[in-house]
């Protein structure tokens, strides 16, 4: 074994003065060097020779290294261009009567190998060099070739494999630099497909490479893979074992490589390299896969990443696959006010997450203000941003708000939010579009119906939920046939499986102009449409992520379209169907207590209402109804049905039946005025009501 | 130009696309020739060299007007023009027919213009001109792609370390479920569409674009700082004081023109084309500047509309990018010890 002197004290090149030594003499390459200069390799070969005693090629091989660290590869190139390595190969080679008895015998002497070892690692550093060389002249293709001709001739000489032990260290050293070189070398000169077989080949035959090579080979593939814009291919099936996983496509091989990558350091073998968490989260984020990523995330051992840095990165990965609660708890505690509570993208995030939940909304707000004070400086920008969450969480917090004044502060609040953003987001269709909702709750149906249109021009109708929005406000204001046309100039501009939606507005908007015949055969259609989508995509498919046509919804509006024709036996048919769907419904129930209720069964009806209330303690319908069948038995049952409605009207204040039966409370209760002022308010608002709630879209 | 159907209603007559793997090169030369011919006639000048190069020995004419500067600045200034994208637009004719054409060469040409056609198309929508000619290309495309992954999704497994793989080894499972595999889909499933829809648009663009991506290769420089350009306008949120010069589409009217929605089936193609541009290539400058501009605009954008997902993408990209432009301090260790010892 053989040892390369470091003298790592010596600086500049100019003091360097050179030895060369084999064969236990050694001698200055002044005189050498000199000859060199003079483009003499003959000589400088010759002198070489004489003086270590080594042959042709071992001199030549001296001169191109000593050219190569002397910085002067051309000329290093030209005296490797001088030796036949191929030919050096070949006699490396076992022969061929060799090779079968060794095969099966598995046994050659120590001495053979460590012979064989260092006269192949002469001359495959050589042609190492020569790769090297051509690499720095920019012949990078070229380089490649030599480079994997010393893979080719170590696969050759060696084809048996060395055992660990017996390895030459100067050997091995060529041999990992020329595994790695070669992928980054045909990377270089554009051959993508060729440097794909060099790290495969580097990462699947067996180089006993050390830890840190095999990591930058694995990231080199890595990021080749996810940006090359080459496809690989699955591996040959000569690697894959059974059982084992094996990367079909680009993106599973990439992340397979960077996890793997991620697993190294967490268990020490590797240095952290923070760019592998990069490459990782872009992978894993561009298809969707964000809860794997927090898994990734979650592993990494603490001190690699401040503790608020990784909260807030979690707090991304599962809001980005919709799971929010987690979300929500992870940036409470990095807006926590010892933590980091000004940071506006944590807030933001949070209060858009809050924007979501009427019972979250008050916690929302106080986010988004925070938002609003520290959007200055870069993040000016963001102020749009913080008052249209403020906005959004106003507006939902008045879905649970205590009293009617509290209601329409926070409903003026809102608006004036939303109505501040418009100036500094122009531009944002979806800030438009959540006016409109915000003013059509409000019930001004002018400015919501002006926001409607924007909002489908602006985006050119790409977005199902501007049509929607459009015909309930139509519907709104009682302008059923235009909202029909809007609906059915939608329903051209979806596709088949999107049309849920659509035909069930378009059903109940055929039943609010009493066309009860043709909304049900537009329920049929939606029925057909069900079974046709189940046809072509099978049972439980990953497909359908969102229930697009939802088939409960279909069975239980033609229950409620047969109940109120009176059509007791087919609204139970359609009922039974629905519940077959969904067991435990509120709006089944419901419908159920209507149809008893129809059928003069009130016990049976009460009951119905009831359950349906224990479901959903805050349902206004059955308050409603309970409300009405309590009128019916008289004035002892009065002041219930009245604390009922009152309940009905604190959560929703535009419901029209509720302020109906209110004033038939305070009729029989002998309260005309109130009665009337009730009864007043009902007809009002019997004018502007959707034919679906407006909310249900945003 | 061949008598195809007219451009503006072009996918009820797609002719499937298998035959062209295995016409001959003669075959393919004719197609370009006629391809070059027509498109000579279309544009104001036509380079003397490429036109020549069809009777001449040039054994890839279809490669040589891929990447000829000449032509794509002239069809580059034509997609531009007011009313390019009407259906009896030439252009649009032109490649609508050359993509039907089948050949791959020249496929690769009308791909090569798609960041043009689809940045011009989306930020025009609003503005109710006419665009069936780009809508026809835009099918063309999209049933190319249905057809040749026969509608179904584009799927993956995503790895799991404890199973064993061809590059790691694990020990045998304990249960099962932690070894499951978790499916994602990554495009999901194409149903023919004859007409461009307006709630399908995204999706009809963003499988154009995955189509680009698979080629995106071959691409020219040019066409991918194209499609950098246009990630800036669609982000409409170009807050960094970089002026470069993108607001040719804008009608002013005091706004800036070209935001459009960015919903997810086109923001993932879009971000994946990208990755490709700010890090395929860290060495062409020209090519990474305008990458990384387009990261700094989506990202704002995600921000604006607080989408977690487009955050942890662009925001992934930005680090990396900024990593890439900081001048590299690690040792090479491909490069041999030095030493003043030589040894044999």
């Amino acid at each position: 074994m053989e040892f390369w002197g470091d003298h790592s004290d010596v600086e500049s090149d100019s003091e360097w003065v050179r030895e060369v030594s084999a064969n236990g003499v050694s001698m200055k390459t002044t005189e050498v060097e000199a000859k060199l200069d003079q483009g003499n390799i003959q000589e400088a070969e010759a002198s070489l020779r004489e003086g270590l005693s080594l042959n042709f090629e071992e001199a030549r091989s001296l001169l191109g290294k000593l050219e190569y660290q002397r910085g002067n590869v051309e000329g290093a190139l030209r005296v490797f261009e001088g030796i036949d390595l191929q030919a050096a190969i070949q006699r490396l080679q076992p022969s061929l009567a060799e090779k079968p008895s060794s095969r099966r015998g598995r046994f050659r002497t120590e001495s053979q190998h460590a012979v064989s070892q260092h006269a192949a690692s002469l001359v495959l550093e050589a042609i190492y060099l020569k790769a090297k060389s051509l690499q720095k002249l920019g012949r990078v293709s070229e380089a490649a070739h030599e480079c994997r001709s010393v893979l080719d001739a170590v696969e050759k000489i060696f084809y048996q494999g060395i055992p660990d032990v017996q390895v030459d260290n100067k050997l091995q050293e060529i041999v990992t630099q020329a595994v790695e070189l070669l992928p980054d070398l045909w990377k270089q000169a554009g051959f993508y497909h060729e440097a794909i077989s060099a790290y495969r080949r580097a990462l699947l035959s067996q180089w006993n490479l050390d830890n840190d090579c095999c990591a930058r080979i694995q990231k080199g593939y890595a990021v080749l893979l996810l940006y090359g814009g080459v496809e690989a291919g699955p591996p040959s099936l000569a690697v894959q074992i059974d059982g084992s996983y094996v990367p079909k496509n680009n993106l599973e091989e990439a992340i397979l490589l960077l996890m793997i990558l991620m697993r190294k350091f967490i268990l020490g073998k590797t240095q952290w390299d923070p760019s592998l968490m990069d490459h990782l989260t872009f992978a894993l984020s561009v298809c969707s896969q964000t809860p794997v990523l927090a898994k990734q995330l979650e592993e990494i051992m603490p001190g690699v990443y401040h503790r608020v840095d990784r909260w807030n990165s979690l707090a991304l990965c599962y809001s980005g696959a919709g799971q929010n609660k987690a979300a929500l708890n992870l940036l409470r505690k990095s807006l926590h006010k010892h933590e980091r509570p000004d940071d506006i993208i944590a807030l933001l995030l949070a209060a858009k997450i809050c924007s979501e939940d009427s019972h979250l909304a008050a916690e929302g707000v106080e986010y988004a203000r925070r938002a609003i004070n520290y959007a200055h400086g870069i993040d000016e920008h963001l102020k749009g941003v913080g008052l249209r969450t403020l906005g959004l969480c106003l507006g939902k917090q008045t879905k649970v708000s205590s009293s009617d004044f509290e209601r329409s502060r926070l409903q003026s609040e809102a608006l004036k939010s939303l109505e501040g953003a418009i100036p500094l987001e122009p531009n944002n269709m979806d800030l438009i579009f959540e006016l409109g909702v915000q003013y059509a709750e409000h019930r001004n149906l002018t400015a919501a119906l002006r926001c409607a249109k924007q909002f489908i021009d602006e985006t050119g109708g790409s977005i199902l939920k501007g049509w929607r929005f459009l015909a309930l406000v139509l519907s709104a204001q009682q302008r059923f046939s235009e909202a029909e046309v809007v609906t059915d100039a939608a329903l051209d501009e979806t596709a088949k499986w999107d049309q849920g939606p659509l035909l069930r507005l378009k059903a109940k908007l055929k039943f609010s102009q009493s066309l009860h015949m043709d909304a049900i055969e537009t329920y049929r259609y939606l029925l057909a449409l069900v079974q046709a989508q189940r046809k072509s995509f099978g049972p439980p498919r990953i497909q359908v992520v969102d229930d697009k046509v939802n088939e409960f919804e279909i069975w239980h509006g033609l229950a409620k379209l047969y109940s109120s024709l009176s059509h007791w036996k087919d609204a139970e048919i359609c009922l039974r169907k629905a519940r077959e769907l969904k067991q435990y419904s509120v709006e089944a129930l419901h419908t159920e207590g209507v149809i008893f209720e129809g059928r003069g069964q009130f016990q049976e009806a009460f009951a119905a209402y009831n359950n349906a209330l224990l479901l959903e303690p805050c349902h206004v319908p059955c308050k409603i109804l309970i409300s009405a069948l309590l009128l019916k038995r008289g004035l002892k049952a009065l002041p219930v049905a009245r604390s009922l409605l009152s309940d009905a009207l604190r959560i929703d204040p535009t419901n029209r039946m509720a302020w109906y039966y209110l004033g038939m409370v305070h009729k029989d209760d002998g309260r005309k005025a109130d009665a009337a002022d009730c009864f007043q308010a009902a007809s009002m608002l019997e004018e502007s009501d959707p034919i679906e709630s407006f909310d249900s879209i945003l | 130009m061949s008598d195809h159907s007219e451009p503006t209603t072009p996918s009820s007559t797609l002719t499937p696309t298998s035959e062209h793997e295995h016409s001959t090169s003669l075959d393919s030369l004719s197609k370009t020739k006629s391809a070059i011919e027509s498109l000579s006639s279309i544009l104001s000048s036509f380079p003397s060299n490429l036109s020549f190069s069809i009777s001449s020995s040039n054994p890839n004419p279809a490669f040589s007007l891929l990447h000829d500067p000449q032509v794509a600045s002239q069809v580059s200034y034509l997609l531009r023009e007011p009313n390019s994208g009407a259906g009896d637009n030439n252009l649009c004719r032109w490649l609508y027919d050359t993509f039907q054409s089948g050949d791959p060469n020249l496929q690769l040409i009308v791909l090569r213009f798609l960041p043009i056609i689809v940045g011009i198309y989306l930020s025009r929508v609003a503005l109710r001109k006419p665009l069936a000619g780009f809508e026809a290309v835009l099918l063309a495309l999209y049933a190319h792609e249905t057809t040749s992954r026969a509608g179904q999704p584009i799927t993956m497994n995503v790895p799991n370390l404890s199973l064993p793989s061809v590059y790691h080894e694990a020990k045998a499972p304990i249960n099962n479920d932690s070894t499951e595999l978790n499916l994602a889909v990554i495009s999901p499933s194409l149903e023919p569409h004859g007409t461009v829809r307006s709630t399908r648009r995204a999706r009809i663009v963003g499988v154009a674009l995955e189509l680009y991506h698979s080629k995106i290769y071959h691409m020219p420089v040019g066409s991918k700082i194209d499609f950098c350009d246009f990630c800036v306008v669609w982000a409409g949120q170009d807050n960094n004081d970089d002026d470069r010069d993108l607001k040719k589409e804008s009608e002013s009217n005091g706004r800036k023109e070209g935001r459009i929605p960015l919903p997810w089936e086109l923001l993932q193609p879009v971000l994946r084309i990208l990755g490709h541009c700010l890090m395929g290539n860290t060495k062409n400058k020209e090519l990474f500047d305008a990458a990384w501009a387009a990261c700094n605009s989506l990202y704002a954008r995600s921000m604006h509309d607080i989408d977690p997902k487009a955050l942890l993408a662009t925001g992934s990209l930005l680090k990396l990018g900024k990593k890439a432009m900081e001048p590299s301090e690690d040792l090479d260790p491909t490069e041999i010890r030095r030493s003043n010892v030589l040894v044999i």
